[in-house]
């Protein structure tokens, strides 16, 4: 598959969040406010496009010529684990401005599965080095997508009459079903028209 | 969080270690549970890979795989004889479904025409794609891909297999195009 | 704290998916079909409980410092025995459940009992603990499942045994299903209901306690 059709998937087909289920977490979580929401997109879309890259790297490099494959969950979580303190320490040192933006989402994206699951993902498809850091990164700015409209929408949201009872968290599952729902008109046909 | 004053050591070097000791011990663990399920793991593969196979090539001899590296899809192919002439060959070639990629097997004759498919691993959604492994669903692909094309559009179908995939447009896509590639892709080695 | 509040805290009143909301993102992508359900919440509560178990024994043994990356050996070791258990003796449901079984290792839930309960409680209890978070982490996907299977494809489908196939075909619902619950859209809709739903339970009880507790007030103004 050639990239610009791997983005479109990732991005708008096979949406991390809205068709795959990951990261929901955050999705619902910290999509309260516009402003978190997109911190948080560029910090997952940043260390997603990394992680993809090591852990291409990691497998094919490290576990395949040793014979260890069965090690994979345990090495693709802790590199994941030391990229995001890596990634935390190196923006601190260099980007105070941006350490200060995307700071405090640095430690929460750990245990974001959409991470590992992007990681994950890649190797299944038997990506090569550059099919897997495209895939991290398309799959990174479907979660910004992902979690800016939902962010937009709760803003609005909460300025609108909501039964009692769906209040907050309920509320946000249905809106983003809904928008589940308006993805569904992307699909393989659009893959098709735009790159044949 | 317990108070780390209580809490043991402060050195470096043994807190590196008790870490250390913890991953050893779990790697070793590990690679025991992984000696007892590993063969019992690759005789599952083997054995749905030549099940999945022999469906295919029925009573046809099939050849040893022969992978291919430089393709955006097809990930393997192999030669099937049938009276030790070059019969055709039965390709692994990777699509795109709902529920992310999916691999599927067709076989196809020198000239491109599909004589049998199926349906190896997929994500798709129960009830959706799983349509996709019913029995009879690769039907409307047989006999295809050399005078006919592959229909790849649901009206390019007959009534009553356009709706065997009503609501499952994606998965049918998918499969129609790693079948259409298929084909194109045996047509073309010679 | 009591034997019992232990096991059943997780289960109701602290489920870890409809209660804090933790290890959402398996169970709404698994839970198309009821078998898959089940076998993601033995996994989960094979992990969870020995996960527990281990920190517990090991409370001592981990430095404070880095009990995170500790903790997530453990788990992540677990994880891969269920994968491989998986993939070698149920090798029909690994393939449903894909990509998801290796992701029980970023389930919230697990990293979130190591932390907050079995690294400072004794090793039975934490069993327990993990016992009943797992139990209540099953049940909310079993109920996610039955509910989106049910309506989406108009079946339930469990294990095979002997000549039975393993799926129930309910009349009406399998010829016209709602095909949208079996999509990614229906399955945060069922959550969004569910979690609504349970919303005015827990309003209901309230209620219900609070003019108990005001007629006991007055009775024993009474008397």
């Amino acid at each position: 598959m050639t990239y610009i059709g791997i983005i479109i998937t990732f991005v708008f087909i096979n949406n991390i969040i809205l068709n795959q289920f990951l990261g929901l977490c955050p999705f619902i979580g910290v999509s309260r406010n516009v402003e978190s929401a997109v911190g948080m997109g560029f910090a997952v879309t940043f260390v997603m496009s990394l992680a993809s890259l090591t852990t291409w790297m990691i497998h094919n490099v490290v576990l395949i010529p040793l014979g260890i494959e069965f090690l994979q969950t345990i090495t693709f979580i802790l590199v994941i684990a030391g990229l995001v303190q890596l990634v935390e320490m190196v923006i601190q040192k260099i980007s105070p401005p941006l350490y200060k933006a995307l700071g405090i989402y640095l430690p929460l994206i750990t245990t974001n599965c959409a991470v590992l699951g992007i990681a994950l993902i890649a190797v299944r498809n038997e990506y090569g080095a550059i099919e897997s850091f495209v895939a991290g990164f398309a799959a990174g700015v479907g979660f910004l997508l992902a979690i800016l409209l939902m962010s937009t929408l709760r803003e609005k949201l909460d300025t609108e009459w909501v039964p009692k009872y769906l209040r907050g968290t309920p509320i946000a599952f249905i809106t983003g079903g809904l928008m589940a729902l308006a993805f569904m008109a992307f699909d393989v046909a659009l893959l098709r028209n735009l790159i044949g | 969080m317990s108070d780390p004053q209580k809490n043991g050591p402060k050195n470096l070097f043994e807190i590196g270690g008790r870490l250390a000791i913890i991953c050893t011990v779990a790697a070793i663990v590990l690679a025991l549970v992984n000696a007892v399920t590993a063969p019992i793991i690759v005789r599952n593969r083997e054995r749905e890979l030549a099940e999945a196979l022999s469906r295919i090539a029925e009573h046809r001899r099939v050849g040893e795989a022969i992978p291919i590296d430089d393709h955006r899809a097809v990930r393997a192919i192999f030669p099937v004889f049938e009276n030790d002439e070059l019969y055709g060959y039965v390709v692994r070639v990777i699509g795109v479904g709902y529920g992310g990629d999916m691999a599927v097997l067709v076989g196809a004759r020198l000239d491109g025409y599909v004589f049998a498919a199926t349906l190896m691993e997929n994500l798709e959604t129960p009830g959706l794609g799983k349509k996709a492994e019913a029995p009879g669903y690769m039907d409307k692909f047989v006999g295809t891909g050399a005078d006919r094309p592959v229909p790849t559009r649901k009206d390019q179908l007959d009534a009553s297999d356009a709706d065997a995939v009503s609501g499952a447009t994606m998965t049918f896509v998918g499969v129609a195009r790693a079948i259409e590639t298929a084909s194109d892709f045996v047509r073309k080695m010679e | 704290m009591s034997t019992m509040t232990t096991l059943t805290r997780g289960v109701y009143r602290e489920n870890p998916i409809f209660v804090i909301m933790l290890g959402l993102c398996p169970a709404l992508a698994v839970s198309t079909q009821v078998v898959n359900a089940l076998g993601m919440g033995a996994g989960v509560i094979f992990v969870l409980v020995c996960s527990n178990a281990f920190v517990s024994l090991l409370k001592d043994f981990i430095p404070e410092k880095v009990r995170i990356p500790a903790y997530i050996v453990i788990i992540a070791s677990f994880v891969t025995v269920v994968d491989l258990s998986m993939q070698a003796f149920a090798p029909a449901l690994s393939r449903n459940l894909g990509v998801f079984v290796q992701l029980i290792v970023v389930n919230c839930v697990i990293l979130g009992r190591a932390e907050a309960f079995a690294a400072k409680n004794t090793v039975g209890s934490s069993v327990l603990d993990g016992i009943g978070m797992g139990l209540g982490f099953t049940l909310a996907l079993v109920v996610i499942a039955l509910i989106r299977e049910v309506l989406g494809n108009g079946t339930i489908t469990v294990f095979p045994v002997g000549g039975f196939d393993g799926t129930f075909v309910i009349p009406g619902l399998s010829e016209q299903p709602v095909r949208i619950m079996s999509l990614a859209a229906g399955a945060l809709l069922v959550m969004g209901y569910l979690k609504g739903l349970l919303n005015v339970i827990e309003d209901v009880r309230a209620r219900a306690r609070s003019a108990a507790t005001r007629s006991a007030t007055r009775d024993g103004g009474r008397a």
